[in-house]
């Protein structure tokens, strides 16, 4: 197959199944359905190997305006971003085949899923900044109905408020693509930077005014503070494997955005060492903090977990902002394991609201009885979270920290190893808690009254799957590292 | 191919001639003969733009017997040709889509009168399109301001009747301005066609003889046209004529009307006065400052709005805020994507009407937002394109919306800094306030209900069906295809000036 049919196809495949899947109203019965989907879910993921398997491309699709071509082009770090989407999308597509029975509006939530998986593809492979805004843009309109799928007043306003706060981010990105249109010899993504710099001469403090602005408004779908509201309110409403694949995925988009403007538009010499930086880096650190405090203070698993994600997210966010290679690579497997972990985490979540109805941290005693394999997948995973080796939360956080201690940056050199501790320490707070009620319930547990629910295979080989995915990289790293570190190497 | 030259003068005598005829004919066949007439219009206009195009000049085509400068011309290049062939084809869908309405909101008796006045309009626009001549410019002024009145005012009820009131008054106003202005210009060069004025213009302003009036001129013209157009603040009139207007009106008017005004303006700009000469009188500025001021009230008032026809209709207020601030900037870059967002209003606003009237048959012709609640099930494909359209509109890539702000923010950094900052802050808020009002009435039509309206099925209007889906891809056409529109654009203000 030639290369650009490669990634067209890998794109068009799943929005166009999935749009079909919207589109057709015959009223067909719910097996036809999960197979159709299943089938779709599995083409996809060999049409994405079948990309990732190609050489580096560009493709110019058409041209939107004049020098405002439509690109794709897959590149190392559109690759990585790739992969995890597939691995994430597909099993997390697996979990809702039982985990959907309850919820209805089956098709009109697959029909979506569907679509976004192919949005997603596109914006791993977008080519230069207007293909990504593009791709962004559409990401969050497909991604809403996944939002407020179950059409509860509660959940139309949660997914309102993502719809705002998306778009709102999305506009103080465009205001800074306004300016690099101008200031750059090409919006296409390269790595080192594309400002051009005898235009940017004198205008220095305009561009870090856009960049700052494009890494706050990008940094809204990455739950960045100060416009993180969104992120508790929206993720926990929807179906659990949406939010899983939300907090898992959608998020990532925002880093992916990030990164591709620091790294691939601005350069990371152009803000090293200037107020953006410091700033991004401020963002970062209380982030961190105050996602993780706001977690350990929630009751509510679901919505304790989204709070997880500002945290995690933000470690990825940090791990940019420290601008070099050490930071860069730990961010990238921060990016990896956080996504395989989140996920886990929130399919756990599913598993037992669909089990048992218990939405609430508190009521969770005994259920390490109850479903043993589930909850020992969620401590496995939590175990990565909190960064305990040998799972894949170590290395990442191994790679931030050390990054910070030799950026150099006075202040944040100490500042960040200190709050990324602080925060591993209220992660094992909010996610222990929910292993040891559940495993050992306390004297007063009646025993008698237990009975084993763990969820069918569809539900735990997914789990299964994403713990070991979360422990693998942890063990081996070092075929995934040596290539994280080229990337990082080659951007700076 | 020579024929070919003759088409702008034949398009502008057969819609007149279509509205004489139309007069004495009963509903039924007025309105075949509108559709005919309009795509005639539609397909000359193509032949002129194909014409033009291919030989890539302007043509001047006398108007009766005596030459310049005593004669009456028009003049065609490509920038007219694309004008004419886009503003025909809007013409027509919007006339289809809101067909149905027609048979009930306007009395049978009178429909033909209907007819008439649209291929009044027609011509009108047409000849402001094509002339060579300020006067006839302002006679076709006055022509398409009292077919737009008759537009309005032909539902025949107490809110039209005051709006039509309320537009007559101000749209008098402005013609009146433009006369003065127009008046002062003739004193003072001896000259109406445009081309002649242009070269007087330019010696006075060599000389520097007669600076005050050429001013005050300007200004007159200037603000006289602004008013005609609903830019903010003189937009009190428009709410109320677009929002309770038939569906057909509302859309005709947001979306040619008020254009072929801005596109008279641009004439002056380029044809009449000249770029400089208008740049140095710091008319831009203004026109700069309002443009901002618009776009923002317009989408404030929009969010304030509690019923669907109005919201869009204060939307305009916002668009036209949008051109005129692309004027502002001053440069040919901002004139270009000024009249690239006239092509992309005017397809998307008329759309939002269009898909508006679709919404509330839906909902028991209720114009509220709490009846229109689920719309979008009742009627799937007026939702759809409802939705389409606030994409477009909200600025979503791959829509004509996105193009045209891409397009003014490329023209607003490469002016000074005093004016690219504020374009580009202002765009970024109105673009977020249009982000509201949109998508909160696109989650609206899309919120789940149980309603007592019935749905209704595409198949039970047909035409409606294929208007909507025909809007959609202009849109989209001229989303992704915008380069050979830019291209076009760009060609014809060169043969401009």
């Amino acid at each position: 197959m030639s290369k650009s049919v490669s990634l067209l196809l890998a794109i068009l495949f799943p929005v166009l199944a999935g749009t079909a899947l919207l589109v057709v109203r015959k009223k067909d019965d719910r097996k036809k359905i999960l197979a159709y989907v299943g089938v779709v879910l599995g083409i996809t993921g060999v049409l994405v190997i079948n990309a990732l398997t190609t050489k580096e491309t560009e493709i110019v699709l058409f041209e939107l305006m004049e020098h405002v071509p439509i690109v794709l082009k897959l590149d190392g770090f559109g690759k990585l971003f790739l992969a995890i989407v597939s691995i994430v999308w597909i099993l997390a597509g697996c979990f809702s085949f039982t985990y959907m029975k309850h919820e209805k509006n089956e098709k009109r939530y697959f029909g979506f899923y569907l679509v976004t998986f192919g949005v997603l593809v596109g914006l791993g492979c977008a080519g230069n900044l207007i293909t990504m805004y593009a791709f962004y843009e559409f990401m969050t309109l497909v991604s809403f109905p996944l939002v407020i799928h179950n059409q509860s007043k509660e959940a139309v306003m949660a997914g309102l408020k993502y719809l705002f706060y998306s778009f709102f981010g999305a506009y103080m990105a465009l205001f800074g693509l306004f300016f690099l249109c101008r200031y750059t010899t090409t919006l296409t993504f390269t790595a080192g930077g594309t400002l051009n710099m005898e235009l940017v001469a004198g205008h220095e403090t305009l561009l870090l005014v856009a960049a700052c602005l494009m890494l706050v408004g990008f940094g809204v779908k990455a739950g960045m503070f100060p416009l993180h509201a969104w992120l508790p309110t929206a993720h926990p409403v929807a179906p659990a494997p949406a939010s899983a694949a939300l907090s898992g995925i959608i998020v990532k988009a925002g880093v992916l955005a990030i990164v591709r403007v620091v790294f691939y538009l601005f350069g990371a010499d152009f803000i090293r060492g200037t107020w953006v930086q410091y700033l991004f880096l401020t963002f970062a650190l209380i982030t961190v903090f105050m996602g993780s405090m706001l977690a350990y203070r929630e009751k509510v698993l679901k919505k304790r977990l989204a709070y997880s994600t500002v945290s995690q997210l933000s470690y990825i966010l940090f791990g940019i902002a420290l601008l070099n290679p050490v930071g860069l690579t730990g961010s990238m497997l921060h990016m990896i394991a956080h996504a395989f972990i989140k996920c886990a985490l929130f399919l756990c979540a599913g598993a037992i609201i669909f089990q048992t109805g218990i939405t609430n941290v508190d009521d969770l005693k005994g259920i390490g009885k109850k479903m043993p394999l589930t909850i020992w997948c969620f401590t496995i995973v939590s175990l990565g979270l909190i960064g305990i080796p040998p799972t894949g939360g170590f290395i990442s956080k191994w790679y931030l920290a050390t990054g910070a201690l030799d950026s150099g940056i006075a202040g944040f050199q100490y500042a960040g190893p200190i709050v990324l501790l602080i925060s591993a320490l209220l992660t094992a707070g909010y996610l222990l808690p929910v292993t040891i009620k559940g495993f050992f319930p306390g004297d007063d547990f009646d025993y008698d009254k237990l009975e084993k629910c763990e969820p069918g295979k569809w539900m735990t080989v997914p789990l299964v799957i994403l713990a070991a995915l979360s422990v693998v990289i942890g063990m081996f790293p070092n075929g995934l590292l040596s290539y994280i570190q080229a990337i990082a190497a080659g951007l700076m | 191919m020579e024929i070919l030259r003759n088409f702008p003068c034949f398009s502008l005598i057969l819609s007149m001639c279509a509205s004489i005829i139309s007069s004495a004919l009963n509903g039924k066949w007025a309105r075949r003969l509108n559709i005919f007439v309009i795509s005639a219009i539609g397909v000359m206009s193509a032949c002129t733009l194909y014409f033009t195009f291919v030989t890539n000049q302007c043509y001047i085509y006398k108007m009766g017997r005596f030459s310049a400068p005593w004669g009456n011309e028009i003049r065609f290049g490509n920038l007219e040709a694309v004008m004419a062939l886009f503003f025909s084809v809007i013409m027509l869908l919007s006339i289809l889509g809101g067909r149905k309405h027609l048979f009930v909101e306007v009395d049978p008796f009178k429909e033909n009168l209907y007819y008439v006045l649209i291929n009044l309009l027609m011509s009108s626009l047409l000849a402001l399109i094509y002339t060579n001549d300020l006067f006839t410019a302002y006679v076709f002024v006055e022509i398409n301001t009292i077919s737009a009145c008759g537009l309005i005012m032909i539902r025949e009820n107490g809110h039209t009747l005051e709006a039509a009131t309320r537009y007559m008054l101000m749209s008098l106003i402005g013609s009146g301005l433009l006369l003065f202005g127009l008046c002062i210009l003739y004193d003072i060069t001896g000259h109406l066609l445009m081309s002649n004025i242009k070269e007087q213009v330019l010696l006075l302003a060599q000389t520097g003889q007669y600076h005050i009036p050429l001013v005050v001129a300007i200004i007159f013209m200037g603000v006289g046209l602004a008013i005609k157009s609903a830019l903010f603040p003189f937009h009190s009139w428009l709410p109320d004529s677009y929002g309770y207007s038939t569906a057909s009106s509302a859309a005709i008017l947001s979306s040619l009307v008020s254009k072929g005004y801005i596109f008279l303006l641009i004439k002056i700009f380029y044809r009449v006065i000249g770029f400089e000469i208008i740049a140095e009188s710091r008319l831009f500025n203004v026109l700069f400052v309002f443009g901002l001021c618009g776009m923002i009230f317009g989408s404030l008032s929009a969010i304030r709005e509690n019923d669907i026809r109005r919201m869009i209709a204060f939307s305009s207020v916002a668009q036209i805020g949008y051109i005129y601030m692309g004027f502002g900037l001053g440069t040919k870059a901002g004139m270009i994507a000024s009249i690239f967002h006239i092509f992309s209003h005017a397809a998307t606003k008329s759309m939002l009407f269009i898909a508006a009237v679709g919404l509330t048959d839906a909902s028991g012709k209720s114009k509220k937002f709490i009846d229109l609640t689920g719309a979008g099930y009742r009627n799937v494909i007026a939702g759809a394109t409802f939705t389409v359209g606030s994409l477009s509109m909200v600025g979503v890539p791959l829509f004509s919306g996105f193009i045209s702000k891409i397009l003014f923010a490329q023209a607003s950094v490469s002016v000074g800094v005093n004016k690219m900052l504020p374009t580009l802050i202002v765009l970024a808020i109105s673009t977020i306030l249009n982000a509201i009002y949109f998508m909160k009435t696109v989650v609206r039509i899309y919120t789940p209900v149980k309603s007592d309206y019935p749905t209704i099925p595409w198949k039970q209007d047909v035409s409606y069906a294929v208007v909507c889906i025909c809007f959609i891809i202009c849109n989209v056409v001229l989303g992704m295809c915008s380069e050979p529109i830019v291209d076009l654009i760009r060609s014809g203000l060169a043969m401009f000036a």
